[in-house]
């Protein structure tokens, strides 16, 4: 009899599930049934901005192939919603009325785009009673944006976006994190007039300190992106179409400030889609809370991955239970790794532990503009120096060594943050190879050289490591083929071997591909005796 | 000058790489001297290995008569017809006491065709054993088995060399070329003139080098991160709209399968796994599709992985979807290594393959080559075991119990190196063909001394498919003899089926039938033919002029489609903190595993030890020095080295050579552990600790 698993969301998270399951439902361990509330098959939601300014075509999001899944015998439901978990009888409810039986139910509804208090608009129901039956407004139910408004999570709105840009359209972007700068950067270079508002002082505040935050918002600016910092936004004005509808005229700042504009994009983060859960009975939190081996803590057939699941370790039986640590990642890798984790266990693939990583490293898609960071980045330098810099003090606790490079002239701008020599943060701005490097030492936690410096040089334009070295030394190679040194061709010149042909019978030096004929020459005109 | 008339010319090509260099061997009173000879594939270039190729002619090391090993443990003369009575003996004794599979041969891609297609035939008909495989499952598996998977057939260029020089795009991955086939670096010019030459390893090797001064681009990424770099280029491909959207429908199947498995890779994800920045992925992907002639090539560097297979189908995929593959001007291909690399995995020396690039499991495949050798089909055995399988058997329950190796030092060239000392070392009876003492002969039993390259006619068939002839300028030494001679002297003795001629020409021309009808087709081709100069790209059948394009109208699939293959790349742990990435390779001044050129006074004097290459950041963090002793250590062995500093290399990886023998031997550290699909051992990511040696302070 095989094990029946039932998952509820057909996202990039769950497709990922879906194909690591695909060999057990072949061989028949595992029923797996598929339920997703999106009408169009699953698609990678992290390219969606790409998608929205018309840099990639709607294929280019694809990423898996349902039918695949489909002939290995996988029944996948979409447009359809599932509105309750009856634990007890283990069946989910959907949204015609159908219930569908679980042994495994799997949770991987993932998470929606947050809507913000603002005048005119009315914020989304948060009726942990009732979650959505219809599966298009499955988030909106009785709230719609109004006209002109939008958020930016799936494909509806990314074709919202896509004909603002396309129409010359002048758009606004109410946060800065890090879809909002993507946005903004990407509707600029598609030639959309864009800006963007946000309440702090310096974008992306989550991921980057301040010279980071501070390196983004002027190559924005250069980029032809309007920031506009320290405005809360309170409200919308509209402007009555001439159809009669009503549309998004300006937004309205604390100060008074009117940003007027064609489209408004709201880009103020997602909040994972829990209600289902809740109404179970099950533990939530800022996603649904699993412990580590993504098992829900109310229930053991109960599993989450990817935006909607909150890893945190199940309290002690008669601990105080406080506030859960953590929150869902929202990025795509830790999801992925998540889905390949629970397919290899549910297959009965003996896995090893969910490898705890490091924090996910977050990285500006823009092109042209390189923002790449990870973990705590907010300590400077100078803050609680000692000494020891950054080894353990004899109490066993240790402090971070900070190493910094600011170049705000030129867009760069990079901090280093080590615990004994081990990158624990970092930020690169404007410095694509060091930020790719940072990234790879941060995720294998390898040690970082003493010179940190040496990190800062790759994209130097010096970073051709003997371009500066002197091309006459005596020991430089000319004769790759042959291995032949200045040395050696200065000595054959000396014994009288002038030209090129007697330096190649000579030393063999040109006598391979002949690509260093030119330098034989010039080694010649150099070291050839006075006559 | 004059020539002396004593003096005779001879037109060969070089011993070693598979660009088989053309060369003018002079005779004057019996000692070599080597010319460089014009030709389209060098030019008339020479590298250092090939100038000085003829010391070994008369190199004072040389074996010159049978060796047998004595109860004393060491070695003595005897004449061959002893030495050949024993071997006979002794495989007729193990035979048939523990079958015909307790007997192993292991052949080489330095091997001509001639001896290649006889070793296969000896093995399966005069020994009746499957237990045949070869050096090159080391590096042309992967790229042979995404060859013939992806387009029918698998020749390593499937096009003339010399046809790159009128490209203006070459992707260059995981090839040293400037160092292991220099005078290869000619035909990139016009590519480089272009500003179009891409090259991409974790070292800044020679060849990087030559992208320097606006000639290109050198790309870095992480080591064993090869595979997801291609995908990450094959999504740019495709998100930017550069596919070739005409020449995909017409001429493959299968990219919608890509299309979807390469979604998960855009760009800043392919960075984070790469450390390649997205600004290079995008520059590269525009640039293969910017047209005027691209060529996509791989080398050892990105197929010598366990997903070698994988990674060389990925590169494959990115070719299909640009349109490259079986144009007039751009392409696909793998670098082939070895002299004979190309012929030597076409005319039955894989373990799953009967001359012609048949298949042994294929039923009309047996029944013809069975036409051929005048034997039963019947009597033929089914498929052996890979490489690295067969060494791993050695000593082992129902492994094998005997083996005889013919070009290739196993001791030095395979995988997890103490293992298979130790199999060797466990073995009943081994029998070692070769011109020197190598480290596998030290192992043997019985030794036997075979002619050099100078001393002996064949064909070979060079990196780009062409069928040369090497030719004989001097005579051996007389107690040297050829392996023709030796597999017609020992199937003689072992009362064998069928015949086994000495002579090559006669081998060549049974070659030529056996491989007709079959995908590597020699049909149409003689010794006599390739005498008047022609230029024979197989496959060469019967009445053919041979093929020096290939694909031009269509794959060699049935339905003249190329299949496009979808492959995922396996993300594996990172690896620990503390640990280095160990790649091997080669140097300029040494062959493979330094049997012969270490035995060079002039190479060895440039080249005299192994240098362990590190970064100076890595390098003062371990507290090492420039020149220092190292020792590089992981839980299959360890070696010992002198630390070479240089910023060429990335801080995370070190750089061994794989020329050394004894406690410098890389692959000492390397893993046994497979390719799935080709059966390609991993030789470009292994994890090791590096440490100073601290020299003890000695008081006596």
């Amino acid at each position: 009899m095989p094990e029946r698993v039932v998952l509820v969301g057909y996202g990039p998270v769950g497709a990922r599930f879906v194909e690591e399951l695909l060999p057990a439902v072949r061989a028949g361990a595992i029923e797996l049934t598929v339920v997703g509330a999106e009408s169009s098959e699953a698609y990678n939601r992290v390219l969606v901005a790409e998608y929205a300014v018309g840099h990639t075509d709607r294929e280019s999001l694809e990423i898996t192939d349902p039918q695949e899944a489909r002939d290995a015998g996988v029944r996948i439901l979409t447009g359809t919603s599932v509105t309750a978990i009856n634990r007890t009888r283990q069946t989910v409810t959907l949204g015609a009325g159908d219930q569908l039986p679980y042994d495994r139910l799997v949770l991987a509804t993932g998470a929606r785009a947050n809507i913000p208090t603002l005048d005119g608009v009315t914020r989304l129901r948060r009726d942990r009673t009732r979650p959505g039956v219809d599966p298009e407004t499955l988030d909106s139910a009785d709230a719609p944006l109004p006209g002109g408004v939008t958020a930016l999570r799936d494909l509806a709105d990314a074709e919202t976006v896509l004909a603002a840009v396309r129409g010359g359209q002048r758009i606004v972007v109410l946060g800065a994190g890090v879809l909002g700068m993507e946005i903004a950067l990407a509707a600029a270079r598609a030639g959309a007039e864009t800006c963007v508002v946000y309440h702090g002082e310096t974008p992306m505040a989550r991921s980057l300190d301040r010279g980071a935050g501070a390196t983004l918002a002027r190559s924005a600016r250069r980029a032809g992106v309007a920031m506009i910092d320290h405005s809360r936004a309170e409200g919308i004005l509209f402007r009555t179409a001439e159809d009669g509808t009503r549309r998004f005229d300006a937004l309205l700042c604390a100060d008074g400030k009117q940003i007027g504009g064609d489209l408004l994009l709201l880009s103020c983060g997602v909040g994972a889609r829990t209600e289902l859960a809740a109404l179970a009975g099950l533990d939530v939190s800022a996603g649904i809370l699993v412990d580590d081996t993504l098992q829900s803590w109310a229930d053991p057939r109960v599993f989450a991955i990817g935006d909607c699941a909150h890893v945190v370790s199940r309290p002690q039986e008669g601990a105080a239970v406080g506030t859960p640590s953590g929150a869902p990642s929202g990025l795509i890798g830790p999801g992925w790794r998540q889905a390949d984790w629970l397919a290899a266990r549910l297959s009965g693939e003996a896995a090893a532990p969910l490898a705890e990583r490091a924090a996910s490293v977050v990285m500006l898609k823009a092109e042209g503009v390189d923002v790449a960071a990870a973990g705590d980045v907010r300590r400077e330098p100078w803050d609680t120096y000692t000494e020891l810099g950054g080894r353990a003090h004899a109490d066993g606790c240790a402090t971070p060594s900070v190493a910094q490079w600011a170049d705000p002239e030129h867009g760069r701008y990079v901090k280093m943050v080590t615990l004994a020599g081990i990158l624990t943060g970092f930020v690169c701005v404007g410095m694509p190879r060091t930020a790719a490097e940072l990234t790879l030492l941060f995720e294998r936690g390898g040690e970082l050289p003493a010179d940190r410096s040496v990190l800062l040089r790759f994209d130097g334009p010096d970073y051709v490591p003997a371009s500066g070295a002197d091309a006459f030394a005596l020991d430089a190679t000319v004769c790759w083929c042959n291995g032949v040194s200045v040395g050696a061709i200065a000595g054959a010149a000396e014994e009288g071997n002038t030209t090129v042909a007697c330096i190649g019978s000579a030393t063999r030096a040109g006598t391979g591909c002949g690509g260093c004929k030119g330098r034989i020459g010039e080694v010649l005109e150099r070291f050839a005796p006075v006559e | 000058m004059s020539i002396a008339p004593a003096e005779t010319a001879t037109a060969s090509h070089c011993p070693y790489c598979a660009l088989q260099c053309a060369m003018t061997l002079t005779d004057s009173a019996g000692a070599i001297s080597v010319g460089a000879r014009d030709f389209p594939t060098n030019r008339g270039g020479l590298c250092k290995k090939g100038w000085t190729s003829a010391e070994l002619l008369s190199s004072p090391d040389r074996i010159v008569e049978p060796m047998l090993r004595q109860p004393d443990g060491g070695f003595a003369a005897a004449s061959w017809e002893d030495a050949l009575d024993l071997v006979a003996d002794r495989l007729s004794a193990l035979r048939a006491e523990h079958g015909a599979d307790s007997v192993g041969v292991f052949g080489g891609g330095g091997l001509t065709n001639e001896k290649a297609y006889q070793l296969g035939k000896f093995t399966r008909v005069a020994l009746g054993s499957s237990r045949i495989d070869y050096n090159g499952r080391f590096c042309m598996s992967s790229a042979a088995a995404a060859g013939n998977r992806a387009f029918g057939l698998d020749r390593g260029l499937p096009f003339r060399l010399e046809d790159l020089g009128a490209a203006e795009t070459i992707l260059l991955l995981g090839s040293n070329v400037a160092q292991t086939m220099p005078p290869f670096v000619a035909h990139l010019e016009g590519a480089r003139a272009a500003g179009g030459l891409i090259v991409v390893d974790p070292r800044r090797s020679a060849t990087a080098r030559l992208t320097e001064d606006g000639a290109g681009m050198h790309v870095q990424p992480a080591p064993g991160t090869d595979l997801a770099l291609l995908l990450g280029l094959t999504h740019l491909v495709i998100a930017e709209r550069l596919a070739d959207r005409e020449y995909l429908a017409a001429r493959t199947t299968g990219f919608e399968a890509l299309r979807r498995s390469v979604g998960e890779w855009w760009p800043e994800r392919t960075q984070e796994h790469t450390g390649v920045p997205v600004w290079q992925l995008r520059e590269i992907a525009r640039r293969l599709a910017a047209g005027r002639g691209t060529y996509i090539l791989t080398g050892r560097g990105v197929e010598q992985h366990e997903d070698g297979t994988a990674t060389a189908t990925a590169a494959i995929n990115l070719s299909l979807a640009l349109g490259l593959v079986g144009t007039a001007h751009s392409g696909y291909g793998t670098l082939t290594g070895q002299g004979n690399g190309q012929g030597g995995r076409e005319h039955g020396q894989k373990c799953d393959q009967l001359p012609g690039y048949r298949k042994i499991t294929d039923g009309a495949a047996r029944e013809h080559v069975a036409a051929v050798w005048g034997v039963d089909p019947q009597s033929l055995p089914g498929p052996g075991v890979p490489a690295v399988e067969l060494l791993s058997s050695m000593g082992r329950a129902g492994g094998i119990r005997c083996l005889l190796v013919h070009g290739s030092n196993v001791v030095v060239s395979a995988p997890n190196a103490s293992r298979v000392r130790e199999g060797l070392a466990a073995l009943d009876f081994l029998v070692v063909c070769d011109f020197f003492f190598s480290e596998t002969a030290q192992f043997a039993d019985v030794v036997l001394p075979v002619t050099q390259w100078a001393e002996e006619e064949g064909t070979m068939t060079s990196l780009e498919g062409r069928v040369i002839r090497r030719r004989r300028a001097i005579d051996p030494p007389p107690g040297v003899r050829s392996e023709l001679w030796i597999l017609r002297e020992l199937a003689r003795r072992l009362g064998s089926p069928s015949t086994f001629s000495d002579d090559p020409a006669v081998v060549f021309d049974e070659l030529c039938r056996a491989s007709e009808g079959g995908t590597a087709d020699y049909s149409g081709l003689s010794h006599e033919l390739l005498d008047s100069g022609v230029a024979a790209y197989w496959p060469y059948p019967t009445g053919s002029a041979g093929t020096p394009r290939l694909f031009l109208d269509r794959f060699a699939h049935a339905d003249g489609l190329a299949r496009i293959v979808a492959v995922r790349s396996r993300s594996s742990a990172p690896p620990e903190s503390g640990t280095l990435t160990l790649v091997t390779g080669r140097l300029l001044e040494h062959y493979q595993s330094g049997a012969q050129t270490r035995r060079v006074p002039e190479l060895a004097a440039a080249q005299p030890v192994a240098r362990v290459q590190l970064h100076p950041a890595t390098a003062d963090r371990l507290a090492i020095t420039d020149g220092a002793e190292v020792e590089l250590a992981n839980a299959r062995g360890s070696v010992r080295c002198v630390a070479e500093l240089t910023p060429d290399i990335r801080p995370d990886t070190v750089f061994l050579p794989f020329h050394f023998a004894g406690d410098e031997c890389a692959n000492l550290l390397t893993s046994d552990a497979t390719d799935p699909v080709s059966g390609m051992p991993e030789f470009k990511r292994t994890i090791v600790t590096v440490r100073a040696v601290q020299r003890e302070l000695s008081n006596a």
